[in-house]
């Protein structure tokens, strides 16, 4: 169980401007709980946080009861495995090093049988077999991401944490790698948080919804819940219209009238 | 399914390997041919086996502190790109060089040339040394927590820290006396020809030790292509990791300039070629190709040096090819720099 407390944090020095304010927050299992809110709303710092890839200010992260920053680095990696948004890499790898890499908490870099036997699985899944020599920079973006996330599963944690894995991506990968990520939750009873941008990705896949808006939590629950002209309007600032197609509600947030 | 433990490309690296290793031998063969038989010819004398020996335990320390001096160059220039995430980047442009430069200076300047401080090569080398860990650790706090990635600004703190180091001196060394100039010179010209053998026995062990710990640490350095986030994500204590790793190549650093003086170049194109013919991004092959390559360009470069009695130096052959190298690597890659 992954429990947020009290979490504070500021860039500025004396702390005057706060990214997050306060934040209380128990990570729902199982499922897949989607951070949407406004440029700036602090969803990626927090995310940071509950990984203890930024180191929290103020309040504390609890990892089944225990505050993750006295546990060991490697420890909390075979627990919660982060993907921070995608970059360009300064060197060449393989898919099949990057997903090898996936497995350094559990091995130090030396592969056993175990991780070798993960490794395939990983790539299995993500289909990343056939391309398992390839470097990253000759793959698409979709592939890319793909092999990301195979480095992901490979690392073998119950919780996943992705931070916009969405960017860059054309409608079509977007698609199939949030179908990947309810896949994950679904088949191998992962616990994922990801960070969305757009909010009918949320609506479609996710099953928990947390709203964020100037470094707080505005409200969070169930999808439907969320989802909804009120809590969007005041996350968004924005006038939102909710539709009803095929039992679920998609956003429009275009205004027509000029 | 079938587990497959190929790595692609070992065929090539076993070979790639081989051949660096059987150049070096030649290198040191060239290096002690020239020294010994060639020199004779030349002055038209009998190579007389007395002498040869002589020449040769003469020869002995020359090629090992060569040697171990270009290893620790290309071990610390990869380190210190795999921790700033980039290729064109080595140490010595963060202002290093200009560092052991300014701290002789100072020293000689505040304490006398007869100071224990500037004499006693062993006090005088742990000052210069921990100046540059200083350094190193306040260019850390500084710049490389704040503006990771940001390569202009770091080349912009090395040019500025190089200027006002360098100027500091310059303006020291007009003011001092003809004599501790001199002293001065002589303290820092330190170059492949004049290579400061007095502190050999103290630098050896230390650099000995210092490719161990490194070389020892090769699978974590893998991760950290990955960017401190990530690497962070696969359970990596990543500041500590960068803090430890930047104390190693200032040390690394500050060990080598003292020795045979600042080579500028020479990791830059040992790491980038030894990236070139093994093509992996594992640190392990690159550890030991770069290092092979570069002690092989030093030792052969001073071979063919001795052959053209001394007409050239080899740093400034090392540094024009490097130098045209980096030219040529950031017009190829300018996209990504």
């Amino acid at each position: 169980m992954i429990e947020i407390k009290n979490i504070s944090q500021s860039y500025s020095r004396r702390g005057r401007k706060k990214t997050l304010k306060n934040i209380n927050f128990v990570v729902p299992e199982k499922a897949i709980t989607a951070m949407v809110g406004a440029n700036g709303a602090g969803k990626s710092t927090l995310l940071g946080v509950m990984a203890n890839i930024v180191p929290a200010q103020a309040g504390e992260v609890l990892l089944a009861g225990e505050d993750i920053t006295k546990i060991k680095p490697s420890d909390v990696a075979k627990k919660i495995a982060f993907l921070r948004q995608t970059q360009q890499l300064s060197v060449k790898i393989t898919i099949n090093d990057l997903v090898e890499y996936g497995r350094f908490p559990h091995c130090g870099g030396r592969l056993q049988e175990i991780d070798k036997q993960k490794v395939e699985e990983a790539l299995g899944y993500m289909n990343l077999l056939d391309l398992r020599d390839c470097y990253l920079n000759e793959l698409s973006g979709g592939q890319r991401q793909r092999a990301f996330i195979a480095m992901v599963l490979a690392q073998d944690t119950p919780y996943i944490f992705l931070d916009e894995p969405l960017n860059n991506l054309d409608i079509k990968y977007s698609v199939e790698m949030m179908k990947t990520i309810r896949m994950m939750v679904d088949e191998l009873g992962k616990t994922v948080i990801v960070v969305l941008h757009d909010i009918n990705f949320a609506a479609a896949y996710a099953n928990y919804v947390v709203a964020m808006k100037d470094g707080e939590i505005v409200q969070e629950g169930k999808q439907e819940e969320i989802i909804s002209k009120g809590v969007l309007d005041t996350v968004f600032d924005h006038d939102f219209n909710i539709v009803r197609h095929d039992g679920r509600s998609v956003c429009l947030y275009f205004d027509y009238k000029l | 399914m079938e587990v497959t433990n190929k790595k692609p490309g070992f065929r090539n690296q076993m070979t790639a390997f081989s051949v660096m290793a059987a150049l070096l031998i030649l290198g040191v063969v060239l290096y002690i041919f020239a020294r010994t038989y060639v020199k004779a010819w030349r002055l038209g004398v009998e190579m007389s086996r007395q002498a040869f020996d002589q020449i040769l335990g003469r020869s002995v320390p020359a090629l090992v502190g060569m040697a171990i001096a270009a290893v620790v160059i290309a071990v610390v220039s990869l380190l210190f790109q795999t921790m700033t995430e980039s290729k064109v980047l080595t140490p010595s442009m963060i202002g290093f060089d200009a560092v052991f430069i300014g701290v002789q200076t100072m020293l000689l300047f505040f304490f006398g040339s007869t100071s224990v401080l500037f004499q006693n090569s062993y006090v005088n080398f742990l000052i210069s040394a921990g100046a540059m860990v200083v350094i190193s650790l306040l260019m850390y706090s500084a710049i490389l927590r704040k503006s990771k990635n940001n390569m202009i600004f770091l080349l912009m703190f090395g040019l500025v820290l190089s200027g006002i180091v360098g100027n500091g001196a310059r303006y020291l060394q007009t003011i001092m006396t003809n004599y501790e100039f001199f002293q001065l010179q002589a303290a820092i010209h330190v170059t492949v020809n004049n290579m400061n053998t007095s502190i050999i026995f103290l630098v050896l062990p230390i650099m000995v030790l210092l490719i161990v710990v490194i070389l020892a640490r090769h699978r974590t350095y893998n991760v950290l292509i990955l960017g401190g986030a990530q690497a962070k994500g696969l359970g990596v204590a990543y500041e500590k990791e960068l803090h430890r790793n930047l104390i190693l190549v200032a040390i690394g650093m500050s060990v080598a300039t003292a020795l045979i003086g600042s080579l500028t170049f020479l990791g830059l194109l040992a790491v980038n070629l030894a990236r070139m013919l093994l093509k992996t991004h594992r640190h392990l092959p690159l550890f030991i190709g770069s290092a092979v390559i570069a002690a092989l360009a030093l030792i052969m470069g001073q071979g063919v040096v001795e052959l053209l009695e001394g007409a050239i130096p080899v740093t400034v052959i090392i540094n024009l090819i490097g130098c045209s190298y980096l030219f040529y690597f950031i017009l190829k890659e300018n996209k990504k720099f």
